[in-house]
Formats: structure tokens, sequence, C-alpha cells
């Protein structure tokens, strides 16, 4: 603004040039400044620590689920019965994706019961519709008078089977999300390490 | 681009403020080494905010938990030792800068008619300064933190009548804990950045409406050209804000090289007993205060009366902002009064000395030289009167003189 | 170069100063700040020291970026069996409350200790340990005296009387003993402040960039300059 009217070009040109370099190294440098700093917002090691959690198999009587805090999420491990079991097939008519084709399940689990093995049910209790809590109703006619058994959200009225398997006509999108995990040697305890990353919650 | 800045300009003052206090803001052009410091202080400022709102997203104001989420920042959080780094060497940084800063004002009578007020508040933002470090060093809660903490709201308990209620108001609590330790980030957050913000500005308005003084102390706007542009005046931009670009790349080699290389600076910069927590029942083996507030220090402890010792500690900080009102001279640069310039080397070397002895451990051997220091520290603000009404001084040019 | 070497000149005058001031002179560790000693410090460490003391704010797997240990590496040689978890601090399995009913005190954490003490006053207390047959563990210390910890080292450094006189012999040789006294106390200094190793790695660039920065800014400024009178 103040410096147009220099007698000397190559003196302006010098200068204009210089004016560049310094902003050019001036804008670089504060990149390089910019993102460590952002970087410190990142979850820091102890919150990573933290990301997998351990839960003993032995306690949870058949039929029994157990819901446990990991990642601020209520994970629920549920001990089927084969009574249980034999209902999955009975409702899959009347599900939104049966054969699990969205990928809310690590490949492991892409079967009837979602699970590594049938009677171990490992799942993030988060309704796909919009992340409330959906209440396990494992009773023949608890919600209605044909149900099975399954999870109910108390929110807007989305139903899942006892897989977490969407029902049709429900406002809840998917089958609810299965974390990657896996068994302990003697299978005496189950170790969730991460959530799938191709699921999504909500 | 033109268009923008007309849209702009119809709302809101833009290319008004550029043009009054940027490229038609006359600042004399003898500027020298001592002016690097002004726009330094700006930038220390900005990087203290910018990575002070970086540890507290991670910090935790209690008790229990302030020490290990220090540790956390240290240890867990991605480049957090970066973050901490900078923020602990900016604080240092910043006292020696805006110490410099002073002594410029000092030596080149920058506190005179008309700068009285723009001084004022230069000396408050110190003050402000000051406050926002010491609850800063408390917030670690290392055992230095605690005993940083401890000892200063006993001073403060010390003020007649008020003491005792203000202190308690300050810890929140019996000692100092997780009470005092919420109070103080909101102090060190939000409160003393606020000030130090609105002082700041403060201090840029008021240097504007009276305009820079310069190493000769002569008003450049006494001598304007046909356009009414001060002769000896150049625009503030370009020529200084690329002066002051440069001041900042030396300024960020020091600053890089103490972040990378002297972290703690040995123990001057982080204390080396702040690596252990707070622990009430322990004192370290030597309490010593951060090195910026040591001459106070020594000045409280070259007193053997404690109401005495707090009353000389409060007029010491008082007695700069009476610097204008001290000084009758009715010439400002030090360099046309031989006199009043060995006084302010005296002073600064002064305060130099009570910050070295401030720094030792307590011991009988400093009391004399310390109670010398302290006399030395008033005797300048006490002589100044008299020195400035019989001091012969060199005639001071009309303009500034070549550079 | 000039910086790192200013540093460490400053560290030596501190290190002098605190020497002269203490009764015992505390001795400089003959080992240098660099992976491969560190890594020999972790190992010794692990084997030594990590059954009472926790280094807690060291993660096992940063041992793994910081130091070069390969995964297999670290579990094999510095984890326990059993018990510690890769992403969890290195906390012994000891707990606590047990080691402070047979040690009288909790053995402290050791993360920041070298920040505390100084490398050399941990290179010192760990070569400073002599056989005292009144003291309940059997030993005492010239530079921490009545010091409630036993000279773990025993069995490698071999023991030695009040005056320094060796009674039993160790399994290596005074100067290899040192040399694994000093690995500890580098060991020690890098787990005081993990950053070191980074800030010494990305210093040149960033003090060079912010050189380079000031010179094209010096020379923007005078080419401004250059029409002030």
């Amino acid at each position: 603004m103040t410096a147009q009217a220099h007698p000397l070009a190559a003196h302006a040109g010098r200068r204009r040039f210089l004016t560049l370099a310094t902003a050019i190294l001036g804008a670089v440098g504060t990149a390089y400044v910019i993102v460590p700093l952002v970087e410190t917002l990142e979850p820091d090691a102890s919150v990573k620590a933290a990301a997998a959690t351990t839960v003993a198999l032995v306690p949870i009587e058949p039929g029994m689920q157990v819901t446990v805090p990991w990642q601020d999420k209520p994970l629920i491990v549920v001990n089927r019965t084969p009574e249980m079991l034999a209902t999955l097939p009975a409702v899959e008519p009347l599900l939104r994706d049966p054969s699990c084709a969205v990928p809310q399940q690590p490949p492991a689990c892409r079967n009837r019961f979602r699970s590594l093995k049938p009677q171990w049910l490992v799942m993030v209790r988060v309704c796909t519709h919009l992340c409330c809590t959906p209440l396990y109703k494992p009773r023949k006619g608890s919600v209605g008078p044909r149900w099975l058994g399954g999870f109910h959200c108390p929110c807007h009225g989305s139903l899942y089977d006892l897989s977490g398997r969407v029902f049709k006509g429900v406002p809840a999108p998917r089958n609810m999300a299965i974390p990657v995990y896996h068994f302990s040697e003697d299978e005496k305890q189950i170790t969730v390490t991460a959530m799938y990353p191709e699921s999504k919650l909500c | 681009m033109g268009r923008l800045t007309a849209w702009v300009d119809r709302r809101f003052p833009f290319s008004a403020l550029v043009r009054t206090s940027m490229t038609e803001y006359y600042a004399p052009k003898n500027f020298n080494f001592w002016y690097f410091f002004g726009s330094l202080a700006l930038f220390v400022f900005a990087a203290q905010i910018i990575s002070g709102i970086l540890l507290l997203a991670h910090y935790q104001p209690s008790a229990k938990a302030a020490f290990n989420s220090v540790q956390t920042i240290m240890y867990d959080v991605k480049w957090g030792w970066l973050v901490r780094y900078i923020h602990t060497t900016g604080a240092s940084l910043f006292f020696i800068v805006i110490y410099l800063h002073m002594l410029r004002g000092y030596l080149y009578g920058s506190f005179k008619r008309p700068r009285e007020l723009l001084w004022l508040v230069g000396v408050a933002l110190y003050v402000c300064l000051m406050g926002e470090a010491y609850f800063g060093y408390v917030l670690p809660f290392g055992n230095m933190s605690y005993w940083g903490g401890e000892v200063i709201t006993s001073i403060i308990a010390a003020i007649p009548y008020l003491g005792d209620w203000l202190a308690s108001v300050l810890r929140g609590s019996f000692g100092v804990g997780t009470p005092t330790l919420t109070r103080f980030v909101a102090f060190h957050a939000v409160l003393l950045p606020a000030l130090l913000a609105v002082l700041i500005l403060t201090h840029l308005l008021a240097l504007h409406e009276v305009g820079s003084n310069n190493p000769d102390g002569v008003e450049i706007r006494e001598h304007l050209d046909a356009r009414g542009r001060p002769v000896d005046g150049i625009p503030f931009h370009p020529y200084y804000t690329v002066k002051d670009m440069f001041g900042v790349g030396v300024f960020l080699v020091v600053f890089c090289a103490i972040v990378f290389y002297a972290p703690t600076f040995h123990g001057l910069f982080i204390e080396t007993y702040n690596f252990s927590p707070a622990n009430p029942l322990k004192t370290p083996p030597d309490v010593t205060p951060a090195w910026y507030l040591a001459p106070y220090y020594a000045m409280l402890r070259a007193v053997p009366n404690k109401a005495v010792g707090i009353g000389i500690l409060f007029a010491a900080i008082i007695a700069p902002f009476l610097l204008p009102w001290l000084d009758y001279s009715p010439v400002k640069s030090s360099r046309y009064r031989p006199v009043y310039r060995w006084m302010v080397i005296a002073f600064a070397l002064t305060l130099l000395a009570l910050g070295w002895i401030g720094m030792q451990p307590a011991t009988p051997a400093l009391l004399l030289p310390a109670r010398i220091f302290l006399a030395l520290y008033f005797l300048f603000f006490l002589s100044l009167p008299l020195v400035s009404r019989l001091e012969p001084t060199r005639p001071v040019p009309q303009r500034i003189s070549a550079s | 170069m000039i910086a790192r070497l200013s540093v460490l000149f400053l560290a030596l005058a501190v290190v002098a100063a605190h020497a002269a001031a203490q009764t015992t002179p505390l001795l400089s560790p003959p080992a240098a700040f660099d992976r491969a000693t560190i890594r020999r410090g972790a190992q010794w460490f692990a084997q030594y020291c990590l059954s009472c003391h926790s280094v807690k704010w060291i993660r096992y797997d940063r041992l793994t970026r910081d130091l070069g240990f390969s995964k297999d590496a670290v579990r094999q040689e510095l984890m326990f069996p059993g018990g510690a978890h890769f992403a969890q601090g290195m906390v012994p399995t000891l707990s606590a409350r047990d080691a402070a009913a047979w040690f009288g005190v909790a053995p402290p954490d050791l993360t920041l200790e070298a920040r505390l003490r100084g490398g050399a006053w941990i290179y010192t207390y760990l070569r400073s340990f002599y056989f005292d047959p009144t003291r309940p563990s059997g030993w005492n210390n010239h530079l921490f005296p009545d010091a409630a910890m036993p000279n773990v080292l025993a069995p490698i450094s071999g023991i030695r009387d009040a005056k320094g006189r060796l009674i039993q012999r160790g399994r290596l040789t005074p100067r290899q003993v040192n040399q694994v006294i000093g690995a500890i106390t580098v060991w020690l200094e890098y787990t005081s402040d993990p950053s070191k190793l980074e800030r010494e790695r990305l210093g040149p660039y960033v003090i060079g960039f912010a050189l380079l920065l000031s010179v094209v800014a010096y020379l923007m400024k005078r080419a401004y300059w250059r029409e002030v009178s």
C-alpha cells in the first residue's frame, strides 16, 4: 500500500521477492506448528490403553446378559441358550438384513449368530436409530404377543432379534454393531479390543 | 478484493483502522535494539494463550489429579511435552522481554509527559503478569507449586485487617488444596488473560494516541512536513512490521533452542523440586521463588519484621507507578542526562543482584548485601526528584540525530 | 552442536556446584545418552529394579517406538510373564502395600527420579552400598545413610565393607559394574524425560528453520529500509 512509488524497478522486484519468500516461510512454519498442536487433542495413550476390556464368561449364567462400560458405551455379553438360538432362523423373514450384508460386524461374525461362538453374543448395545440403549427382552411375549425374544428400544420402538439384527418396519436402519473380540485360550474370558472400523453405531 | 473491502468498510472501519494504526501511524525512524521487545511481548502473549488452551484441554484441577494430569501431558499426550515446554519457556521469556521493555522505558524516559497513562497501564500489565505467573506456578501442583502457593497466600494473610479474609478467599480452604486449584484455574485461564488482553489493547490505544517515544526523547510530531506528516517519522507498516518480523525470527531461534535443548533451564524455568508431587508435610530443602519474582523475595527476607517486610514489598511494586511524578527533568532520554543514565544502570544491576540473592538459600551472610541493594532500589526512586532538578543535562537536538 | 555443548557446559557447572556442596562427591556416569545405552539400561533395570520399583509413566509400547525394541524383545526381556499389559505403564507385580511391609517404606516410583536428583546422584548412590551388619537389611549407603534399599546389584558387583574393600567378589569386574550402573542411570534419565530423544532429533531442523526465517526477514527488512535516510 505504501511502497508502490520507488524509482528503482530492480530494487522493487527484489523487495517483492523477499516479501514473498518471508511470507511463504512464515506460512510453512505456521503449518508445521499447527499440525502438532492440533494433534495434542487426539485421544492420549492412557485412553488408548483403556481401549481394550476383558470380560469373564464363567459368572454369566445361561440366558443372562452382562453389561460392561467399554469406550463409554454399553458392551453386552449374552449367554444364549439353545432355545434362544432356535428363535434366530424363525424370525429371519421379518428382518431387514438377515444375512448381515451391511458390515456391522467383523467378517468372522457374519453369520446368523453374529458371533465367533453361537452361544456367546458380544455386542455394543446402541440402537442404530438415534443412539439410545435398547432393553434386553429375552422372554417370549414380553414385547408383543408374537415376540420370541430380542432387544426393544424404549425411545422410538426399534426392535432387534437375539443376534441384534433389526426388524423391518422400525425406525432403526441397521443391525447393532459387533466389536472386534477374541476368546482367551481356556475360553473362560473374552477380550474386546476395538470397534469394527466399518461398523456404524448410530 | 477491493469490493469486499468496500463492503466491509461501509459496515466496519477496517481500512480506517489499518490506516490509523499501521500505514499512516508514524513512528520515529531511529528505533534501536530496545524497541523489539514490545512486539515480542505481544508474540509471547499469543504463544502463551494458544499453548495454554491446549494444556487446559488436559489439565485436571484437583489436589489428587493435578500433578498426574501434568505427567499425562508429558508422557501420554502426543506432542504434549512440546506444548508444555512452550508454555513454561514462554512464561520465563515473557518476563525477560517485559523487563527489557520496561528498562527501555526507564532509559529513554518513555514514562514522561505526555505518556504517563501509557506508562501506568504498562506497569499495571506487569503487575497482572506477576499474578498470572503466580497462579500458573501453583497449577502443576508439584512440591514447589504447593509451597509457593502456601508462602504467597500467607504473605497476603499478613495484610492488616483484610489479610486473613483475603487469604481464605484465595485458598478457599484451610490450606492450598483442590478448592485453591479450581479457583486458580479460573484466575489463570480466564480472569487474568482477559484482563491482560484488555490492558494490552488500552496500552496500544494510548501509545497510538501519544505516539512512540525514541532513543533521543524528542517529539517527532513537533516537526511536520507540508502534508502534516512527521519529518522524522516513517509509517509503522511496512517499515517496522518487517523489522519486527526479523526480531521475531531471532527470538524464535532463542525460544526453540531452550524448548529443544534446555527446557528446564537447569531448574530456573521448571523448578527441580516440582518434579515431586505436592506434599503438605515436607518442605523442599530450599524454597526459592521463580527467578522473575526473586528480587521481591530478597526484599522480603531482608527485613526482620513480617508486617514491615510485606509493606516494603508492596512499596517496591507501587514505586514504578509513581515514576512520571518523581522525575522533574524536562529532558527525556538518558542520552542527554549523564547522572540519570548511571542511575538507571545502577538500578538495573541492583535488581539483578536482588534477583540473585533471592535465589540463594536463606543464609545470614547475604543479609547485609540484601539490605544494601534494597536501600539502593528505593534510593533510585527517592533521589529522583532531587537529581532531576539539579542534574546538568546535555543539549537535546531539535530533531532526531543522524542514526 | 553449540547449543548442545553450552548445555553440557552448564550442566557440568551445575553438577560441579552440587558436588561441591555434597559430603560424598558425586561421580558422573561413564555412559552416553543414546538408544543403545538406554536399551541396555532398560534390560538391567527390568532384571534388578523393576521387581520393586515402578516407572509407571513409561508404557511398554513406547519402548518400541522410542528405543527400537521389537515387540517380542519387550515381551521377553522387559515384561514379567503374565500380568503386565503392553499398553500399560511399567509397574512391578509386587504390590505397594507388601513392599511397604517388607522394606518399611514403599519403594518409590522412579520415573522422575533423575529429574529430582540428577543422573550423577543415582549413579553415585548405586555405587555407594556397603555391608553393614547393624542394619536390618545388612546394607548401608555412603550417599544416602540408612537407606531402606538393599544392594540388589550385589550378585554382579560383589560386597564391599564401609572402607570400600571387596569382601566378596561379584560376577562382573568393577569396570563392567560401573558400566551397568551407568546404563541404568541413563535409562532413568530417559524415563524422566523421554521427549529428549525426540527433541534432539528435531532440534537442528527447527532451529535451522528459525535461522533461515531470520536471515530472509533480515534481507527483507534491509530491502525496505534502503530508502529510509
